[in-house]
């Protein structure tokens, strides 16, 4: 990164100088939004987190009260363990899948492959209110589709089941959606990154009595580290920030089983008004993400 | 590829010169404020003198006071008499009206009048000191019950009352008359003969073959007021004390109401829906009642019902008590003496003049808060529903820490679902929620 | 299958299994399809059919009711803008179409706007040495890991200070200055070889023409990605839309169809019909760009 400039003389100084002018004036059109309308609000948000702010009433410093209340909330302990049960289920599941569907798509033809593309694509496209109405539909317990399929047509399920009521089953159907509407974008990275491997390395490997297993993991694998890597690291941050799909369907129910923390954040800053509590939990949540991309990031490196 | 860019760019030049507003200018308000429609209204002189002044009206969807076609016709008696006072109207929904509305505030942009019941305007943004005192323009014959519950603790009328309903239970009349079970009720009066009778209309629906009967929805705060009702009347206990300080539902009597309702057959415990939810499943033949009902239910619902609805009192062994639902207007104090003159202008031409005030209160579909002749003079379905409004209980919804309240009521019935159904287990249950209640409402005090 | 037979065992597994996993993705593809249908037909539906107990997979009746009632409802200028002191206000038409139009409108302003700032912004962080460099990418990644709803409040003020609440800028701004393009790009232009930037200024371009000449057209596939991105984030951004808009003209097709819901009750029919709507328009740019799309991401993320 940037070295400390050590003994430059007059000349070099100033191509230095020139070097930083330029570069910020191409960054000057980014900053002003970015410094504007996301830094500041987020400085907001960490200046605010030591407060106990609420609605109609001047906010009064508490330094660390906020944070120390958050470690004693059981709702926020429940909220978290949610939130990584989801991230640790989802983020693997959407890679692996994606990558078996990408792969076997792409062995199609070409109008196969772009039809089922766009196929996996949909949910992401429709809009997540509708899409998660009709999930809603399909999970009640008194006409919904799973039910329906379940006991009346293939006999599996001796009474109905409310997905979406009982604790044992509300996260998974929560994760199941999310993943329907996660996989799209890996889907299509996977089905472009096949495209992109090297050829002549596979037909090599090919020549050399690999068989196609090998070839895949030995040669193809590799070369699509960049994509998985930026996968992971995306696909993280939606799982950590999932909040449409548990304020659409179940509120947090029941008994706080599919509480996420950004669902209880929304819970405390807009219904309750706790605005620092609120935004020292947005902060806990932003660390914990930043260290794991962090993390993603040295690993897929290192690689 | 690049014609279809370059369209596209010419396209978004085109469009954005089109649909950016770049300035918020006073605009002309739509072309119904012309004074053709304005028969009727000329008693109040037009007082044409005034600067302009222009407010908004932020409203949730109370009956027909979310359908466009219908407030522009009130706006347009408004404006004949007012010509100086433009009225912006924008709507709200219930799932995320609130948002909009504190984020506004948070933002300096509240609106001028905002149109909702006490539990907001008084309980929530009343007590945080955002309102306006409109005691001066309430007008009399005003039902004293009505005013009171619009009122704050240091007497301020934060909400000018404009109608209000009696939130009942509805039956499918007949599913209940195939199962010989409407002996157990009156349909003249609308109430249910006992506790007892009640349950057995219950079982007697249940052994006629429907496997769901109907349901403690708890799948979020939606509607909650059907369940709390349910549960305070079949009991006689009470939710709040009459002070609305305290919630007062952890009693031994509701513990024991609740665990009947547990125990008894076509009764669920529904942790995934809400109020909303429930009244589709009871519209479309799922439920064979609903505990979430009013008038404005049936009149939305009317072109999916299939039978005949009863709209019924929650069952009760001594006179049921209904919990109410007040809605009126709130003005918002946002240091502007003319905006708030003109809102106080606006909610008085509304609500003064009787036959004006007929035209504001059926656009609700609700009743009126004091007495007029010849309101829904042509309405089929009022008198049957009107039936009820004397039922109307204490308003206890501006009882303090009332949003924290409603959370802990809803995820106290699904940990209920979950017990084994003993008075005990439940009582327990509900002591939990109310302790966290009253610890919201302490914070509050 | 008469061929069957002769292949080695090994070679039958892998048929098999291309079968299998053919006939597997066929079923999950169905279950990615059928919201998209149902949404569909269930617009078509009447409200007996649409809340019925049992599945109507076909409507029984095609009705254009629910487009009726979403086109009827609420009514908004096609256009209106002040010139001069004057308001120009347009013609009245469904406040869907409106809607519908401040949208693509949205979308595609904080498309075009990100695309911009955000391959200057990653060229800049790819290939300039500066200070502060390391700290402004470290603020990137913290802005992304950041929920955007602890920084609404403190948004919405901004908003309202710069008389920008209630209109679309409120809602292309903050989408222009999420970093995600920025980071995308930046990923990308790091495989550029700086050799490449360095000859161009040897040969004495000027910064802005190494910009224009060498470095964006190496990066447009990766441009393309942003902007199909952003596109799609900015359509699906309810929240903020829902937060920052409330004029009746200046909301989007989402928002717009939650403010026509009634108290307890859904009206399913002008939900699925906007829907049905809404998703078209994303569909076609979807289907226009596929191409272009994909191979833009790749590259963009195998660089990474």
């Amino acid at each position: 990164m940037v070295k400390t400039p050590v003994q430059y003389n007059k000349k070099q100084r100033r191509l230095v100088m020139q070097e930083n002018v330029a570069a910020y004036a191409f960054l000057l059109p980014f900053l002003i939004f970015f410094v504007g309308f996301v830094l500041y609000p987020m400085f907001m948000c960490v200046y605010t987190s030591f407060f106990d702010a609420t609605m109609g009433r001047e906010d009064i410093f508490v330094g660390l009260k906020n944070y120390q209340d958050l470690f004693q909330d059981e709702v926020f302990w429940i909220a978290l363990r949610n939130t990584l049960v989801i991230v640790v289920v989802s983020v693997p599941i959407t890679c692996i899948f994606s990558l078996w569907v990408a792969s076997a798509i792409s062995k199609m033809p070409v109008a196969a492959t772009s039809a089922f593309r766009c196929i996996f694509y949909l949910p992401v496209v429709t809009g997540s209110v509708a899409v998660t109405m009709v999930w809603k539909w399909m999970f009640n317990n008194y006409y919904g589709i799973f039910n329906y399929l379940g006991k009346d047509v293939l006999g599996i399920l001796d009474k109905n089941i409310n997905w979406l009521g009982d604790e044992k089953y509300a996260l998974w159907c929560i994760i199941l959606i999310l993943l329907t509407t996660s996989v799209g974008q890996p889907i299509v990275l996977y089905v472009s990154a096949l495209d992109n491997v090297d050829k002549s390395l596979v037909e090599a490997a090919e020549v050399d009595g690999a068989t196609p297993k090998q070839a895949f993991w030995k040669i193809k694998w590799p070369q699509m580290m960049p994509t998985t890597l930026y996968i992971l690291v995306i696909t993280t941050i939606n799982s950590f920030q999932c909040f449409a799909l548990i304020q659409l369907l179940t509120s947090g129910g029941p008994k706080n089983s599919t509480m996420t923390i950004m669902y209880y954040i929304y819970y405390s800053a807009f219904k309750l008004y706790k605005y620092g509590y609120g935004n020292a939990m947005g902060v806990i949540l932003a660390i914990i993400i930043a260290i794991l991309s962090a993390l993603q990031f040295k690993a897929g490196q290192e690689k | 590829m690049k014609k279809v860019i370059a369209l596209l760019l010419a396209l978004v030049m085109v469009l954005s010169l089109g649909a950016c507003s770049v300035e918020k200018t006073v605009e002309t308000q739509a072309p119904e404020t012309q004074p053709a429609a304005t028969e009727g209204t000329q008693a109040a002189a037009p007082e044409a003198a005034g600067d302009p002044v222009e407010i908004s009206l932020w409203t949730y969807p109370i009956g027909k006071w979310t359908d466009e076609a219908t407030v522009s016709a009130l706006l347009a008696d408004f404006n004949a008499a007012y010509p100086n006072i433009t009225v912006k109207v924008e709507y709200l929904d219930y799932t995320n009206g609130d948002d909009k509305v504190n984020t506004a505030i948070e933002g300096g942009q509240a609106p001028d009048i905002v149109m909702e019941g006490p539990e907001r305007l008084i309980a929530n943004w009343g007590a945080k000191g955002l309102m306006v005192d409109l005691k001066d323009i309430v007008p009399a014959g005003t039902f004293e019950s009505v005013l009171s519950s619009c009122t704050s603790a240091d007497g301020a009328v934060y909400e000018m009352p404009v109608c209000m309903i009696a939130h009942c239970m509805a039956i499918n009349r007949d599913v209940f008359e195939a199962a010989d079970a409407l002996q157990y009720l009156n349909e003249e009066t609308h109430t249910w003969n006992s506790v007892e009778d009640f349950f057995k209309a219950v079982q007697a629906v249940y052994d006629a073959g429907n496997e769901y009967v109907g349901t403690i929805y708890c799948g979020g705060q939606g509607g909650d007021q059907g369940t709390r009702a349910l549960i305070t009347n079949l009991s006689g206990g009470t939710y709040a004390n009459a002070e609305h300080t305290e919630y007062t539902y952890a009693s031994q009597e509701n513990a024991e109401a609740l665990a009947k309702l547990y125990a008894q057959d076509g009764i669920t415990f529904d942790t995934a829906i809400q109020a909303a939810d429930e009244i589709q499943a009871f519209v479309n033949g799922t439920f064979q009642m609903a505990f979430c009902w009013n008038i404005g239910q049936e009149v939305t619902n009317a072109d999916a019902l299939s039978f005949d609805v009863l709209p019924m009192a929650f069952p009760s062994d001594t006179t049921p008590s209904l919990q109410g639902g007040i809605w009126g207007f709130g003005v918002f104090d946002n240091g502007d003496e003319a905006k708030i003159e003109a809102a106080k202008t606006f909610i008085k031409f509304m609500t003064e003049d009787d036959a004006q005030y007929i035209k504001a209160v059926e656009a609700t579909t609700y009743a009126p808060v004091r007495d007029v002749e010849g309101v829904y003079a042509t309405d089929e379905l009022f008198p049957e529903y009107n039936l009820l409004s004397p039922m109307m209980g204490d308003y206890y919804q501006v009882t303090k820490g009332w949003t924290q309240a409603r959370t802990e009521w809803w995820n106290m019935l699904q940990r209920v679902s979950a017990t084994d159904g003993s008075v005990e287990a439940i009582l327990a249950e509900m002591e939990t929620a109310q302790t966290a209640a009253n610890a919201a409402a302490a914070a509050e005090g | 299958m008469s061929h069957y037979s002769q292949l080695s065992p090994e070679q039958r597994r892998a048929k098999l299994y291309s079968i299998f996993s053919c006939v597997v993705i066929c079923l999950i593809a169905f279950t990615f399809l059928f919201p998209l249908y149902w949404i569909i037909t269930g617009s078509f539906k009447t409200k007996t059919e649409i809340l019925s107990s049992t599945p109507v997979w076909v409507p029984s009746e095609w009705v254009m009711t629910n487009y009726e009632n979403l086109m009827s409802k609420r009514t908004a200028p096609l256009f209106d803008f002040s010139l001069l002191g004057y308001t120009i206000t347009g013609p009245t038409i469904p406040a869907a179409l409106r809607w519908l139009l401040n949208t693509v409108v949205m979308s595609v302003s904080s498309m075009l706007l990100t695309c911009l700032t955000a391959a200057m912004a990653g060229y800049a962080l790819a290939k300039k040495r500066f200070y502060g460099r390391t700290i402004l990418f470290s603020l990137i990644v913290c802005a992304m890991a950041l929920p955007k709803q602890v920084i609404l409040i403190p948004l919405v003020r901004e908003m309202s200070a710069l008389e920008l609440y209630d209109t679309i800028w409120s809602v292309i701004i903050p989408i222009v200055g999420w970093p995600f393009g920025v980071f995308l790009l930046k990923q990308f232009a790091e495989g550029i070889p700086t050799e490449m930037v360095e000859a161009c200024r040897i040969d004495g371009a000027s910064e802005w023409r190494t910009f224009t000449d060498v470095m964006f057209p190496m990066i447009k596939p990766g441009v393309g990605a942003c902007a199909i991105f952003t596109f799609i984030n900015s359509w699906n951004d309810y929240f903020m839309q829902l937060i920052m808009l409330m004029s009746t003209k200046e909301l989007t097709i989402s928002v717009g169809i939650a403010t026509m819901q009634g108290e307890n009750s859904t009206d399913f029919g002008i939900l699925m019909a906007g829907s049905a709507l809404a998703s078209i328009p994303i569909i076609i740019v979807f289907l226009i760009f596929q191409k272009y799309f994909t191979k833009g991401i790749t590259m963009g993320a195998v660089k990474g």
